[in-house]
């Protein structure tokens, strides 16, 4: 009786992540869909989030969390590329292997990575490179994402280089290649694996088990993930178990075809006219999402009324936000947080003013890096086949009763 | 008497450790097909490895763009579609229920 009842409830909620609509003119990049509900279904050790497939779990934040400089752990976004992940990992026997061009291939296990190397911890925004996706025009390829592809949380694990000191690495190994515990259904798949260059190795990049103060949540990648702050999330390996070192980067086609953009100076390609030259996407561009209020949120005329939401960049740190509310004609400053969670974290900001006339009420919010970088208003991104990297100015319309 | 004790911690320990004791169950989610020519087809062949939200939520797109998904499928993921009257049927049936009308 119960089971029929929620496959009854799981056909409501598979229409909710269907395909949106849009009635932008072909070719320009608007904002992201934004009207998307949460699933009335729970994933585990989640609240329901905005759900576009259980095998993988593919599952988006609502914009309304983004109004605090961290994302709780059950409302974190879920993104799996392979659909057979391990339903249960046994903290007391898991281990992460360390081969290839080495020294000595080791495992370590987990206590051993709680004991036996310098502890870290650092805050750190995770954003899929194909968050917003569905700003761009013609449709993009890939899962059509709002904006809710990210969130913010403070890791705790080990240094990556301190790992790969214990094995040591020969001098011919040039590239680091990561894999998780996830797999495909058919064993000739290739696996989900990511690399690095090791000239791009640095002290910020941590095998993390504790996000929040909490173990991972397995959805999230437990008991290990790979945090390489400043990136997008593509190479944020989750169930990390192995680590190979190798000489020659391998061929790879997460490396070599995913994830990649137009090798040129607009980041930019047409559809009739794709850009043979790529690059990784690597450094997330700046950006802010306004949490709230949200849009068809009603506001009273004349009532004090603080916007709230969040903002980052690739690492150079965010040095102002700025809120218009004339359609981005005037812009003011917005209150940001301390940034005492560092360069790679969320700055929360705050705007507080009051509407004054009633009606609709259009509320735009763009982030400026320390770089002097500025998000671009969203007709002015460029189209790329991924629909990677948007970072349009943000807006949300409420209205005022 | 110290060995039990010794085992109760331990296992005590495990608990506390890890939040989610003995493993996590993911709920199936349905996401219905729509009904056409070629579903029966898609559906064994798309649905053996992922979810059908996976595919739905890629947007309406063109048949080139489903025709190099499903030979994407096959080349890089090694779907068991062996046949090109196999190709056909899904990269039509793909195009005709989540097209955008456009060829290219």
């Amino acid at each position: 009786m119960e089971r029929r009842d929620f496959f009854k409830k799981a056909i409501v909620v598979a229409g909710s992540a269907a395909v949106g609509t849009s009635t932008l003119d072909a070719g320009e990049t608007g904002n992201p869909i934004d009207n998307r509900k949460v699933s009335d279904v729970a994933f585990p050790e989640k609240r329901p989030l905005i759900t576009y497939s259980d095998r993988p779990p593919l599952l988006e934040t609502p914009r309304e969390v983004f109004t605090s400089a961290l994302t709780p752990n059950d409302l974190f976004f879920v993104r799996w590329h392979m659909p057979m992940i391990p339903k249960y990992i046994n903290p007391n026997t898991f281990t992460i292997s360390i081969n290839g061009l080495v020294e000595k291939e080791i495992k370590v296990s987990l206590k051993e990575l709680k004991t036996q190397f310098k502890q870290v911890e650092l805050t750190a925004v995770l954003q899929c490179g194909g968050n917003s996706r569905t700003a761009f025009k013609p449709t993009a390829g890939g899962i059509q994402w709002g904006v809710g592809a990210m969130g913010c949380a403070r890791w705790k694990g080990v240094r990556l280089k301190d790992v790969l000191k214990k094995a040591g690495l020969k001098k011919e190994a040039a590239w680091i290649g990561f894999n998780g515990e996830d797999k495909a259904v058919y064993s000739e798949t290739a696996n989900f694996v990511r690399e690095l260059n090791l000239e791009h190795l640095n002290d910020n990049i941590i095998l993390a088990y504790e996000m929040n103060g909490e173990d991972l949540p397995y959805l999230n990648g437990y008991p290990l993930r790979l945090v390489i702050p400043g990136v997008y999330s593509d190479s944020w390996i989750k169930m990390i178990s192995n680590i190979t070192a190798t000489k020659e980067k391998q061929k790879l086609h997460f490396m070599e075809k995913a994830y990649r953009i137009p090798d040129n100076e607009c980041e930019c390609e047409t559809p009739d006219n794709l850009v043979k030259k790529t690059k990784p996407i690597e450094e997330m561009n700046v950006n802010s999402i306004i949490g709230y209020p949200v849009t068809g949120s009603k506001v009273r005329n004349a009532s004090d009324l603080i916007v709230r939401g969040v903002a980052f960049d690739g690492g150079h740190g965010i040095k102002k936000v700025q809120i218009s509310i004339d359609g981005g004609e005037m812009w003011e400053d917005a209150l940001l947080n301390d940034g005492s969670e560092g360069k790679y974290a969320y700055r929360a900001f705050t705007y507080a003013f009051k509407p004054k006339n009633s009606g609709k009420l259009t509320i735009m919010c763009k982030a400026t890096n320390e770089k002097g970088e500025e998000q671009p208003f969203a007709k002015d991104i460029k189209w790329n086949h991924g629909g990677y990297k948007y970072n349009g100015i943000d807006k949300i319309t409420v209205e005022v009763v | 008497m110290m060995k039990k004790l010794i085992l109760i911690l331990l296992l005590m320990s495990t608990t506390l450790f890890a939040q989610v004791d003995g493993g996590i169950t993911i709920p199936y989610i349905d996401f219905p097909m729509k009904e056409g020519k070629g579903v029966y087809s898609t559906r064994g062949k798309c649905n053996m490895c992922h979810s059908w939200g996976y595919t739905l939520n890629q947007g309406l797109q063109s048949k080139k763009f489903w025709y190099e998904k499903v030979m994407k499928m096959i080349i890089v993921f090694k779907a068991p579609i062996k046949t090109q009257e196999d190709i056909d049927t899904v990269v039509n049936y793909l195009f005709e229920n989540y097209g955008n009308g456009k060829l290219q």
